[in-house]
């Protein structure tokens, strides 16, 4: 079977009209990668870097003016053929989101209705999407809340009544209840602290192990990625610039931009001074010509001034798309 | 939601205050329906009596019990004012939910037509209604008249917090799960605003029966449904207070004054419940 997910040549940008005049913000271009079956494909880079957009682009749920300009997003679930998540009718996007693609969204914290007891949010969420009698369905709940280790009383309860961790836990417990083949998971143990963070990441992969769904996780912080994913995708301004397996990627980093971001994590018994990397990253409103990275990369020739390094598959698995690699230098 | 009522009641005056007074003005007008006079029969009793016992509030020169003229008319001025309240509710939740979820062009139109009943003088409208109607003005028109002129500030009011609610991450997730317009703003966001809701059906009450009150009392309304306001409006034909007959206008004005307070009173007390700090603070918790 191929590929759960094949994202090709994505371009996304936010457009405005200000008095006939079209601004663009290219926060995603072009961008193609596969989710296999079965992995934790990791996606990382910085704020702004256009992870939150991608992972938006590839869900459908965008609005303007956020707009896809090419590309396609291709999802097949079960291997019954991909289909182009913008192409299908409203009808059926319904019923495959959630049940077979389901989303923890950023800020996760606050996906659930203050108003609501979370039994509530249960029905209102996933009930749609079970084809079961009501008494199953609830059944059907409290075993996988208990199977996250949540008190079946949860479901009795307003969000503000459980710690961030439980609320969290609910969290994934509302966005896996279905069993769906892909979950996009974007942050979701940024608000968490390190304790927290360990149990819902081990829940995550246990999840996953168990279901043999496909996940996209999306952080910032490498070190999640480091203990959870098994191919991972660095971003930057915009673009994909590397991706390979994350023990290939952690050892072996093709990209300056990859290498500084795994340079600058803290190791114990290390005390080197970590060096921040000059300069920010660039306006996706006026991205600098060439590779977007070289202003502030170290290893800046002519030709990245000029030309848009493509994705190339340097080592096997390993695709980096830099100018500098390509011609055997080493960040 | 009944631990939250004893605890207004225990720690509350405001609300302690407003539900004694509301449930004696609920008693009077739920007399009415063992009055052992029918409300619009005429002398049949003495005229001009002071209060006594035989009849409490004493009698009226057209020859009825103040008393139990008192108790139809209360239940009728409560059940417009209810009525209203209920029909605005409806209209306002309706038009703010919408709007602010839908945003764009709907917004604007929705809004448009509602700042357009935030302005119109709504006095002068009903009486020019009053006019058109004459005979037909019943009851029950009045009401929906009223209801359809009294939603506007509520709307907008509701409006804005709906906006609020739609760029919160309940209100993507449930869009993303496939939950359509209706659902979410039945489902989703209906619950946030209702303490809003309950507040402003109180004023919305005291509002709507000031108004019938104003509108009887000038003889705008169908004068032969007992009211609060026709009861004033009969007194002043009779010239009650030139005649020193004061007990048949202090008695309905005192009452409809009761009632306006113990609204207030409710209304100023749901912000306890809204706001569960300020309750925390009143029971001495922080």
């Amino acid at each position: 079977m191929g590929p759960v997910l094949s994202v090709d040549g994505l371009k996304a940008y936010y457009q405005t009209r200000f008095f006939g005049t079209l601004r663009e913000v290219r926060a995603v271009d072009d961008i193609t990668l596969e989710v296999r079956r079965d992995e934790i494909y990791g996606l990382a880079g910085e704020s702004s870097s256009g992870k939150s957009t991608l992972i938006k682009t590839i869900a459908r749920a965008i609005r303007p003016p956020l707009n896809v300009v090419a590309g396609s997003v291709r999802f097949d679930f079960g291997g019954q053929g991909a289909h182009d998540i913008y192409a299908l009718p409203a009808a059926e996007l319904a019923a495959t989101r959630w049940r077979h693609l389901s989303y923890i969204m950023q800020g996760s914290m606050n996906v659930l209705n203050p108003v609501r007891r979370i039994r509530h949010s249960f029905v209102d969420f996933a009930y749609r999407h079970m084809a079961l009698p009501m008494p199953a369905f609830l059944r059907r709940v409290e075993e996988h809340l208990a199977h996250l280790s949540l008190q079946p009383a949860v479901l009795d309860s307003y969000p503000h009544e459980l710690s961030g961790g439980m609320r969290q836990r609910v969290t994934i417990a509302l966005a896996t209840v279905c069993r769906p083949e892909f979950i996009i998971a974007d942050e979701p143990t940024t608000a968490l602290d390190v304790v927290v963070q360990k149990g819902v990441l081990g829940m995550i992969r246990r999840l996953q192990r168990e279901m043999g769904s496909s996940v996209l996780f999306v952080t910032h912080d490498m070190a999640v990625h480091a203990n959870l994913t098994d191919r991972l995708g660095i971003m930057y301004a915009g673009r994909l610039v590397e991706e390979a397996p994350t023990r290939d990627l952690f050892r072996r980093p093709l990209h300056p931009y990859t290498a500084h971001l795994i340079r600058s994590l803290p190791r114990i018994g290390d005390d080197a001074p970590r060096h921040g990397l000059e300069g920010k990253p660039p306006s996706l409103a006026a991205p600098p010509p060439g590779c977007r990275f070289h202003p502030r990369c170290p290893l800046a020739m002519e030709v990245c001034r000029r030309e848009v390094p493509a994705m190339r598959e340097l080592a096997p698995g390993h695709r980096v798309a830099c100018h500098a690699a390509e011609q055997g230098m080493l960040p | 939601m009944w631990k939250i009522l004893r605890d207004l009641l225990r720690y509350n005056w405001e609300f302690t205050t407003g539900v004694v007074l509301l449930g004696i003005v609920a008693v009077i007008a739920l007399l009415s329906f063992v009055s052992p006079y029918p409300p619009l029969d005429v002398y049949v009793v003495a005229p001009d009596m002071p209060p006594s016992m035989e009849h409490w509030l004493g009698t009226t020169s057209r020859g009825q019990d103040v008393f139990w003229q008192l108790s139809a008319a209360i239940r009728n001025t409560l059940a417009f004012g209810i009525v209203v309240a209920v029909l605005s509710r409806v209209i306002a939740l309706t038009v703010g939910l919408f709007a602010g979820y839908a945003g764009g062009p709907v917004d604007r139109l929705l809004m448009s037509v509602n700042d357009t009943f935030i302005v119109v003088p709504i006095f002068p409208i009903l009486v020019l209604f009053y006019f058109v109607m004459r005979d037909q003005m019943s009851w029950a028109l009045l009401a929906l008249v009223a209801a359809c002129l009294g939603w506007a500030y509520d709307a907008r009011l509701i409006r804005s917090v709906a906006l609020s609610l739609k760029t919160r991450e309940f209100t993507a997730q449930s869009a993303f799960c496939g939950m359509g317009a209706r659902e979410i703003v039945t489902r989703e966001h209906m619950p946030y605003v209702m303490p809003v809701v309950f507040t402003t059906t109180m004023n919305n009450m005291n509002w709507s029966i000031g108004l019938e009150v104003t509108l009887s009392v000038l003889g705008f309304t169908d004068v032969n449904t007992p009211t609060i306001g026709g009861m004033i409006y009969w007194a002043n034909q009779h010239a009650a207070l030139v005649s020193g007959i004061w007990w048949w206008i202090a008695a309905p004005v005192a009452l409809v004054v009761i009632v306006f307070i113990a609204l207030f009173l409710l209304a100023v007390s749901m912000n306890e419940y809204i706001d569960p700090r300020s309750r925390l603070a009143r029971m001495g918790g922080g």
